[in-house]
């Protein structure tokens, strides 16, 4: 198994800050920020003397929870000061995006870092509906639409025009092209059928998160079944898994943990507004239909001592066939990372070496 | 959409108005420049009823010595209001208007089921004061682009002089307490907006109208200046309509960006 460390770009909150998203910026703290960014480094030096094999950055708006709107910026910050860590950027949100702009940026950046960059394309949480105007009814189609327009600018060697259904553009040639050939290693991110069919026809990973081993596990077999239909077959690498771990030296001390865990969202949105959000929002795993997460209390997967945690990473590996799984190990948002810090340390230590051969 | 004008006994004015549409109630309370119908009422009232109050003492009214606060002239507007049959309805207030309209909603929460305001003129840099000189000058100062409208009206000096004696009696303070101490209670939906250009009031003052009320949105209108309805009677009309419609789910967009099917 392959381990990631999500970095979220961990700004220390102040205990009197607003905890409604969108958080005003007026609240926003210069010195704080510079620090989170400065500590992202250092973090990530840290797992990568660790042993692990990625770090993963993702794109969230307006508000200190995860201080990453561009993972592109994180991930070229993070690029130019780390060695051989993988960096996946899981990863920019197609429907807000302009797709050739995507495409010239990864392209670019997998030029930067050869080899070294990993790439997620996804919809987005619906919370990012409002941050760059996305109507709702229009995420899917654009996401479907903005990844099929995306491999194509990177793989397509004549100047070409694209004729879309939201995406138009009557000339598109990008420079520079990716280094890796015929682009870097590139996964769908979604739980949804037509995230598993769309990676399953265009020969990519499929990345899932947060959800039970069994609920996930439907996506990923979805995915498969559609990766038979055209005529191939996934390896272990092929699948991530995103989830929450809570990693103590004993199961006893990970379970109080557990139990300390703060059960309010860190940053949700009015209710009104919630409401309003998952009424325009229509989610679904392998094609059943499932609620959006609207600023909830993400769950924790993995919870216990190292060798509970290896068992359930054994479990999640035979389960949702994942062979990346991408980690944190404190809610973002939480406050410091000392406790933080101590987890990955144990995690390299204890769990990373028993975890190589499953 | 014509408007007809129309006339109310109330709180001891005989009040103007001019009405058009049908549906919910959008009364509209004018700026100290007094009552002025613009393309954006007409947009406005495809989807309201419509009513645009000549506040007493403005326009074609007798002079008003008789209010002394702006809370006196809510009390009035609202009296105005309750005379036409109206119970519960959308208030949008125009810079000085906004003012009014903020202390009505203040006074009569459970009937405004939303504040629009625009430009208001509630809280104020020190020392600010209100367009005065010429048409040429006071054009200059509240449009964004004069030189794009039409033919200025002519302004009557009586008018003038007595408009300006009460908005000067009536105006208050740059900052007041005892609103500001209402606004924070206020829950009412409220939209503020400002024009990129305002010239009369900067459009930073929109912050402090976010800080205070505890449920309010604050849309910047770009390439507006103070009488953002006149210089951009569409998207003033789009976001307004939007916010009536669904409050703090406007948030949520609907703009489509389908090319072809």
């Amino acid at each position: 198994m392959k381990v990631s460390y999500f970095e979220t770009g961990r700004y220390v909150l102040p205990p009197d800050m607003s905890r409604e998203w969108p958080v005003p910026p007026a609240s926003y703290d210069p010195e704080t920020g510079t620090e989170a960014f400065r500590g992202m480094v250092d973090r990530v030096k840290f797992v990568e003397t660790l042993g692990f094999d990625w770090v993963s950055l993702s794109e969230h708006h307006y508000s200190p929870r995860i201080l990453t709107p561009s993972p592109v910026v994180s991930a070229t910050w993070l690029a130019a000061r780390v060695d051989t860590i993988k960096i996946a950027l899981l990863g920019p949100i197609v429907p807000v995006s302009n797709p050739i702009r995507v495409a010239e940026e990864l392209a670019m950046l997998d030029t930067l870092a050869p080899g070294r960059i990993v790439v997620g394309l996804l919809r987005g949480t619906t919370n990012e509906y409002l941050s760059y105007d996305l109507n709702p009814k229009e995420a899917r189609e654009r996401t479907d639409e903005g990844m099929e327009l995306i491999l194509k600018a990177w793989t397509e060697p004549q100047p070409f025009g694209w004729q879309g259904r939201h995406f138009q553009y009557r000339t598109v040639s990008i420079w520079p092209r990716p280094q890796c050939q015929p682009h870097p290693p590139t996964y769908a991110l979604g739980t949804s059928a037509e995230a598993g069919e769309f990676a399953a026809r265009n020969r990519l990973g499929l990345g899932v998160s947060y959800g039970t081993f069994e609920l996930m596990a439907k996506a990923t077999r979805h995915y498969r079944e559609q990766c038979v239909r055209y005529g191939w077959e996934p390896g272990p690498d092929d699948i991530i898994y995103r989830a929450n771990m809570i990693l103590a030296e004993t199961d006893d001390a990970a379970e109080d943990a557990l139990a300390r865990r703060d059960r309010q969202a860190a940053f949700p949105v009015r209710p009104a507004l919630r409401d309003a959000l998952l009424a325009a929002d229509a989610r679904n795993v392998a094609g059943e239909r499932r609620p959006a997460n609207v600023g909830g209390v993400l769950p924790i997967s993995f919870c216990g001592g190292p060798d509970r945690v290896v068992e359930q990473l054994r479990r999640c590996r035979e389960e949702i066939g994942a062979g990346v799984v991408d980690l944190s190990l404190q809610d973002p948002g939480a406050g410091g990372t000392d406790a933080m810090m101590h987890a990955l340390e144990l995690f390299g230590r204890k769990v990373l070496p028993r975890i190589r051969e499953i | 959409m014509a408007f007809s004008e129309g006339f109310v006994e109330a709180d001891g004015f005989r009040i103007r108005f001019m009405a058009a549409g049908q549906g919910t109630p959008l009364v509209h309370l004018h700026g100290a420049g007094g009552m002025r119908l613009t393309p954006a009422h007409d947009l406005l009232s495809r989807r309201y009823r419509v009513i645009v109050f000549e506040m007493p003492g403005f326009g074609q009214s007798p002079e008003n010595t008789r209010t002394r606060t702006m809370v006196e002239l809510a009390v009035t507007m609202r009296a105005a209001i309750a005379a036409l049959g109206i119970g519960q309805f959308n208030l949008m207030g125009t810079s000085f208007g906004g003012k009014v309209a903020l202390w009505l909603a203040a006074r009569q929460p459970e009937q405004v089921q939303t504040l629009i305001l625009e430009a208001p003129a509630a809280i104020r840099p020190a020392g600010s004061r209100p367009p005065s000189g010429t048409p040429e000058e006071i054009a200059r100062r509240i449009y964004a682009h004069p030189e794009r409208l039409g033919p200025l009206p002519a302004v009557d000096p009586s008018v003038q002089a007595k408009t300006r004696a009460l908005v000067e009696r009536l105006r208050g303070p740059d900052r007041d307490p005892a609103l500001e101490t209402e606004m924070r209670e206020l829950a009412t939906p409220t939209l503020v907006l400002f024009g990129t250009l305002d010239r009369v009031i900067p459009p930073d003052m929109g912050r402090c109208y976010k800080a205070l009320l505890p449920n309010c949105h604050l849309v910047l209108v770009d390439d507006a200046g103070h009488a953002i309805s006149t210089d951009r009677p569409e998207a003033f009309t789009d976001v307004t309509t939007d916010y009536i419609e669904r409050h703090e789910a406007f948030v949520i967009s609907r703009t489509e960006t389908l090319i072809h099917p």
